[in-house]
């Protein structure tokens, strides 16, 4: 009897938690590998309802053979089925690559790369910009052309957004230039009049630069929040240095962790 | 201890998993040989029965043989098998398209049984339907024994069907036409070589166990050019002849449901009428293969008028014993039928036209036995390759083709579905693969349920919930009893939008005020076309899915239209 | 959990105590009730490989005018709400067909023959096709209405045993109900029954809800059954180790299930399938 032979086949296994050898005996000498997964993870990889998955096996419309929890497959031929199908089959270790692209830039990280510069000099909009420009760390950069930018923006509308505070960046957001977002802070050695929201002359500018809207979006709402707090905006005033700033920025965005996750 | 499990699941042994083609072949085979010998049996348990009781035929009291008969086959039904009433096919049809072909144990033999009762008594019915839900039955069960799934499964039933009727008939490709046509109702490579290879083996078991005869020896016929024009006419008569049959048939039907007796009652009664019928035109009496034979032959000598009346009097007699309770097909009666229905036109021809040197009346008989049935089946191809297998004559193909494709045609017109699909299209159960019917009834609630909606409580003040609301991705939050967790009500965004902005309310108001509590919600086994209903007349979207009280989560129309897709794609692949 | 319990309601004296049974189950483990009062004897459950034809006897359609009220008032005693079944699809005019996507079903030892069959040693062929079918466990009521206070596993190692522990796990966390399992030890040693609950990933859950695990070593095994709690509701798998699955269920559980009058919960062999 055929299905009495013993164990001519290893194959391996690949599961959500590494991988099995297992040994199936068989008639012929075949050389394909089959997977073994389960249910749940199939599902997983096929982005669908486990119910639908189960479903499908039963009525034998999708090419897997189940012997009580486990599906097994053989890869190439459930991949073509499901580009045939209009589905998408992928395993799991690749998903997790897929997730992890997409995170968005804290505060202090992006303030971290971007520096901390004091007394940056100038009289007016146009030359503290200049000069902060020249400040940003990052070599790629044209700094006439983010100069530039920055002015543009500037033309729309103050950048000031009151208490004394100015978050200048460009209209669209620098993916080229940059890998990652940041944020360069800049004490001017005297106030400026940034035709501010509040008319109050501006002692400190943060500058904007992200990869993406998405990112710009994210710090500028941090930052506001970060700025809505008059005790903040009063330590601003101290012109403190690198170290106490970004603790304390540490601090306000642990509240907002927290505030978040309630 | 585990090999003999494996045993029992082939479809895991590692050369079927390639291809699953080579296993369904071989298990073809045992179910046609199978199917094969239960219609073998029930031929000759008939014909036994019929020369055991041709003694008793010329006594007075022979019209209550098929009374008696009749009562016996519907008590041993309901009691002793406890099957339910109804006709054979259609139950099979229904399971094919709605279960995958999962068919009772019990159904291999008990229609057997039955119909040899009714049949053998004098009973007019046919014995293929029986014969056919047998075969299927039989192969529905071979396919449990090896674990098969769905799809296999129904085509290891399709075999089943086709065996029995290629076996009763000794005509393979009738079987296999019928079974592919009228059973699975699909023409897919993949079914066709499993079905044809149990055809041939059904076939192969009837000659080995009756010899390879022709059901009806046939004789050259001259067809002429006339013959082919007034082809056209005999192919009206038996569209007629067939909504007449499949009109009367029911309402003997609903005559009867409405009688107040028990079942066996009923169905004596009806036999007996038959029984009565029986004196006077013995023809209308059993299966009636013979006279078929001797209408083929051309050697039936009864004129013109009693051969009209003998059209009538099957029909009604074929109504009174299926549709008072008796059990047995429509095929046998429908040749008969038909043979009568074509001689009835050849002597109107010679009538009116008696210098025309039309052809012999055997030749009108075949056309229009091959009329009424593709009328009634509305399944023409099945007609014409039985037609042809059973008198093996193939010179008739031209009028044949003639005929049974306008009396399909015409009987469609008037009765848009078939007789075998009637019941279940009523009932809304005809569900063959890649319909929206299909679709809908094979995805379920579960399958279409959106959880990423973020749950309130009622107790919550609104500012609380712009936190909420600043996390989420959907418009709707639905609202939680706080102690027992139960649903209240729904939040929409665009109700409470003038609200979010003004900071005054956000302390003044709790969640429990702004909700809305008349929503209407899903129920995890809720039918998905009465969800549709319900969207479309409600005008919704989407719509919250409860359980026991609780919230699960939404269905959404466009969701639905993703899944139906994948569905419908699944479907109708090879 | 929303878990839904199948419960076929028989108008009769000894229908009323299946039922309070359900009811009783139902609140414990918080699963809602779903309720066929039958118009007709027979009924069709198809499950994935097998269509089972159960042909309820006669006592199941007594008086159906009194069923609605009757059942009605044992829910509103028992303080919940429950849903009625009626059948959508017939496989005849007199056959209808009744889903299978329960999470429990209810049935006394046998639902097709007399009354008088629901002594011990019987569990009737149509509840046994059910109980082999099924993705969902049976729970098989004693004749009279009980409360059960605790819960009793029977663990034998086989794969069904386990996935009765599982199921044992998820009915003591949904009732929190306090939970023992009862071990006979044949030839194995105790270590070898740890180990498997290792492999399976079930220590924590093992440490978590059982309060004891009972190890039988000497004596009769009928003779040991009788430390189980007279009010324990048993969970138990249909089969062991054996070879023959169709016509009997496993010997250890046949034993059960002729001597205690518990209530049994059982978990059949594909019981788990598909599930999260």
């Amino acid at each position: 009897m055929p299905f009495l032979a013993e164990n001519h086949i290893v194959f391996i296994c690949k599961g959500m938690h590494g991988c099995t050898s297992h040994i199936l005996p068989s008639a012929f000498s075949l050389q394909s590998i089959y997977m073994k997964l389960n249910l749940n993870d199939m599902a997983r990889c096929l982005d669908l309802p486990v119910s639908t998955v189960d479903r499908w096996i039963r009525q034998g419309r999708i090419p897997i053979h189940r012997s009580g929890n486990d599906c097994i497959f053989k890869e190439s031929i459930l991949e073509k089925w499901a580009f045939n199908h209009g589905l998408r089959f992928s395993l799991p270790n690749e998903e997790r690559k897929k997730e992890q692209k997409f995170g968005l830039t804290n505060l202090l990280p992006a303030m971290q790369l971007g520096g901390v510069f004091h007394d940056i000099k100038g009289d007016d909009v146009e030359s503290v910009l200049k000069s902060a420009v020249d400040k940003v760390p990052v070599p790629a950069i044209n700094k006439q052309g983010l100069y530039e930018r920055l002015l543009e923006r500037e033309a729309l509308t103050s950048t000031g957004i009151g208490k004394g505070v100015a978050i200048p960046h460009p209209r669209t957001p620098l993916p080229e230039e940059t890998d990652n977002s940041l944020i360069t802070t800049c004490f001017l050695e005297k106030p400026i009049d940034f035709e501010a929201v509040d008319d109050r002359a501006v002692f400190v500018m943060f500058i904007l630069l992200s990869t993406s809207i998405k990112n710009h979006l994210h710090l500028l709402s941090r930052l506001a929040f970060c700025v809505r707090d008059d005790s903040f905006v009063e330590f601003l005033r101290t012109y403190p240095d690198t170290s106490s700033l970004l603790s304390k920025i540490a601090d306000s965005e642990n509240l907002l962790d927290k505030a978040d996750h309630n | 201890m585990r090999i003999l499990r494996r045993w029992r699941h082939p479809a895991s042994w590692s050369i079927f998993r390639l291809d699953d083609r080579l296993l369904l072949i071989l298990i073809a085979v045992i179910v046609g040989t199978c199917s094969g010998l239960a219609a073998v049996a029930l031929n000759r348990s008939l014909i036994a029965m019929f020369e055991w009781l041709h003694h008793f035929r010329h006594y007075w009291w022979s019209f209550i043989m098929p009374a008696i008969g009749a009562a016996l086959s519907a008590l041993f039904l309901d009691k002793m098998v406890k099957e339910g009433a109804g006709h054979a096919v259609p139950e099979v049809i229904y399971s094919v398209s709605r279960y995958g072909g999962l068919m009772r144990f019990r159904s291999s033999f008990s229609r057997l049984i039955s119909s040899c009762l009714t049949i053998g008594s004098g009973g007019s019915a046919g014995p293929e339907a029986p014969v056919v839900m047998s075969g299927a039955a039989i192969g529905s069960n071979i396919a449990k024994l090896f674990s098969l799934n769905d799809r296999q499964r129904v085509t290891i039933v399709g075999c089943g069907a086709a065996g029995a009727i290629s076996s009763i008939f000794n005509a393979p490709i009738a079987g296999m036409v019928f079974s592919i046509e009228v059973i699975l109702g699909e023409w897919k490579a993949v079914n066709i070589v499993p079905i044809a290879i149990a055809s041939v083996a059904g076939t192969e078991i009837s000659r080995i166990l009756q010899g390879n005869q022709i059901a009806f020896s046939h004789r050259l016929f001259h067809i002429g050019h006339l013959d082919i024009v007034a082809c056209i006419g005999l192919a009206i008569i038996s569209a007629v002849a067939s909504v007449l049959l499949t009109r009367l048939l029911r309402s003997m039907h609903g005559v009867s449901k409405k009688a107040p007796f028990p079942i066996w009652v009923r169905a004596a009664a009806g036999g007996c009428a038959v029984g009565i019928i029986g004196i006077f035109l013995p023809i209308v009496l059993g299966e009636g293969y013979h006279p078929l034979r001797t209408m083929i032959e051309g050697a039936y000598t009864q004129g013109l008028g009693i051969v009209t009346l003998a059209v009538f009097a099957k029909i009604l007699a074929t109504s009174l014993t299926l549709g008072w309770g008796g059990s047995g097909g429509i095929f046998a009666p429908c040749l008969v039928i038909g043979s009568l229905a074509g001689l009835t036109y050849h002597r109107g021809l010679l009538l009116l036209w008696p210098s025309v040197p039309w052809v012999n009346e055997g030749c009108f008989a075949l056309l229009g036995m091959a009329g009424l049935i593709s009328g009634m089946l509305h399944a023409p191809l099945t007609g014409i390759f039985l037609i042809i297998e059973i008198t093996g004559g193939y010179e008739v193909i031209l009028p044949l083709i003639i005929v049974s494709v306008i009396s399909t045609t015409l009987c469609h017109y008037i009765e848009p579905v078939s007789f075998y699909l009637k019941e279940l299209v009523e009932k809304g159960q005809l569900l063959r693969p890649g319909t929206d019917a299909r679709v809908l009834s094979d995805l379920s609630v579960q399958e279409l349920l959106e959880k990423d909606c973020i749950i309130v409580k009622q107790n919550m003040l609104l500012r609380d919930f712009i936190n909420i609301i600043k996390k989420s991705h959907r418009n709707y939050f639905p609202v939680e009893d706080e102690k027992t967790g139960r649903f209240l009500g729904m939040i929409h965004l665009d109700d409470i939008r003038s609200y979010l902005f003004n900071p005054l309310m956000y302390d003044a108001v709790v969640l429990g005020q702004i909700m809305d509590t008349d929503v209407k919600v899903v129920y995890l086994d809720d039918d998905l076309s009465e969800v549709l209903r319900k969207m479309d007349v409600n005008r919704l979207f989407s719509m919250p899915v409860i359980a026991n009280r609780k919230f699960l989560g939404m269905i959404s129309k466009a969701t639905l239209l993703d899944k139906y897709r994948n569905e419908l794609m699944v479907q109708t692949d090879l | 959990m929303n878990a839904q319990l199948f419960h076929i309601f028989r108008n009769t004296p000894l229908g009323r105590e299946t039922l309070l049974q359900s009811i009783y189950f139902c609140k414990k483990v918080g699963a809602s009730l779903i309720i066929y009062i039958p118009e007709f004897t027979k009924f069709l459950m198809y499950f994935e490989n097998d269509v089972v034809q159960i042909d309820l006897d006669n006592s199941y359609l007594t008086s159906p005018e009194t069923a609605l009220k009757h059942a009605k008032e044992l829910l509103d005693q028992g303080k919940i709400k429950a849903r009625f079944l009626e059948p959508k699809n017939f496989t005849a005019s007199t056959l209808p067909d009744i889903s299978t996507n329960f999470d429990f079903m209810c049935c006394p030892r046998s639902i097709s023959d007399l009354s008088s069959k629901i002594g011990l040693g019987y569990i009737g062929p149509r509840v046994r096709r059910i109980v082999n079918s099924a993705r969902f466990p049976v729970l098989i009521t004693s004749p009279v209405f009980k409360k059960w206070r605790s819960i009793a596993v029977f663990f034998g190692g086989s794969a069904n045993a386990v996935n009765a522990l599982k199921l044992g796990f998820r009915i003591s966390r949904a009732s929190e109900m306090p939970l023992s399992v009862y071990t006979h030890m044949e030839n194995a040693s105790r270590e070898s029954y740890e180990e498997i609950i290792k492999n399976e990933n079930l220590e924590e859950e093992m440490d978590h809800y059982v309060t004891e695990w009972h190890m039988f070593e000497r004596g009769k095994f009928e003779e040991n059954i009788y430390d189980v709690p007279h009010d324990a509701l048993v969970v138990l798998g249909a089969y062991g180790h054996g070879l023959i699955r169709n016509i009997f269920f496993g010997s250890k559980m046949e034993k059960i299930q002729s001597i205690i009058t518990n209530n049994l919960l059982i978990a059949g062999p594909n019981y788990g399938l598909g599930q999260k």
